[in-house]
């Protein structure tokens, strides 16, 4: 199995905010990608968006600025 | 920088004979490794994690693979004296085949279905016992080939010994030959051969 390290993750209320924040952060240039959200944060289903814990507010200020929303952005090893 | 060939030496030794390269350093510089097997890519790669030293690797054919490990000012030697510990072996288990024939998972909404096969990608590259192959045909080709967002994923898992194939005709049918960006092109034998020998097979 791949080494774990820290990462920002990022949950969403739903499927498509998720799918919204990948988009708007693809085209933004942002780091980052969509994850299955780690059975740590929830056993149900969804997306959420993995990122360097470094990036944090980086992130946050753009997708604020974009208009996007979000749920909790957390540090776990994923 | 200094050359090791590996090739043809069973855990330790790959790691035991890159030790000694770093120690003959005597402080910083680069040290490359050739191996023929993933499992010693793995074993290099963790050992460079632990010491601190940077580490990457590239499949330079089938079986043959460079470990470049650069070690910085101050790094710590390797002592002699250090345990090697092995990474297991890929699991001797059932054989799983994962066929992936279509960039999205499941009908219905595309781009959902994109966001899906990226995920189930992801999360496959994280669960223990790997697939032994993962078949990549028809509208999944592309996520082997240059500009997939699956292919840090799909390294992790070559480096950890899971064969990645992708069909030679759907690539050629695609305009994707020359992209092609992990794993080796198979042909329909190969495949049939693959999914008739395979205890367990996953299609998402």
């Amino acid at each position: 199995m791949r080494e774990k390290r820290p990462a920002l993750v990022i949950t969403f209320a739903t499927t498509t905010a998720a799918m919204a924040a990948e988009r708007f952060s693809l085209a933004q240039g942002l780091p980052g990608r969509l994850i299955p959200v780690p059975r740590e944060i929830t056993a149900g289903c969804g997306l959420a968006w993995k990122a360097p814990p470094e990036e944090k507010e980086r992130l946050l200020l753009a997708w604020e600025a974009g208009g996007l929303r979000w749920q909790e952005a957390v540090i776990l090893c994923c | 920088m200094i050359q090791v060939n590996a090739v043809g030496d069973a855990c330790p030794i790959p790691v035991v004979k890159t030790k000694n390269a770093i120690r003959e350093l005597r402080g910083a510089g680069v040290v490359q490794t050739t191996v023929d097997n993933e499992i010693a890519v793995q074993n290099l790669t963790k050992m460079a994690n632990q010491k601190g030293y940077g580490v990457r690797w590239e499949k330079l054919a089938p079986q043959r693979f460079a470990v470049t490990l650069t070690v910085g000012e101050g790094a710590q030697a390797p002592a002699p004296e250090e345990p090697e510990c092995c990474a297991p072996a890929p699991a001797q288990g059932k054989r799983t085949v994962v066929a992936v024939a279509s960039g999205t998972m499941g009908t219905g909404d595309a781009e959902l279905g994109k966001a899906l096969m990226k995920g189930f990608l992801y999360a496959l590259s994280q669960t223990e016992p790997l697939p032994a192959t993962i078949l990549f045909y028809n509208g999944g080709a592309p996520l082997t080939c240059e500009g997939s967002a699956s292919l840090e994923d799909l390294k992790s898992m070559e480096a950890q010994g899971v064969e990645i194939l992708t069909c030679g005709t759907c690539l050629n049918f695609y305009g994707l030959t020359d992209r092609l960006r992990i794993g080796d092109v198979s042909n329909m034998y190969t495949i049939v051969e693959k999914l008739s020998q395979a205890d367990q097979i996953i299609k998402p």
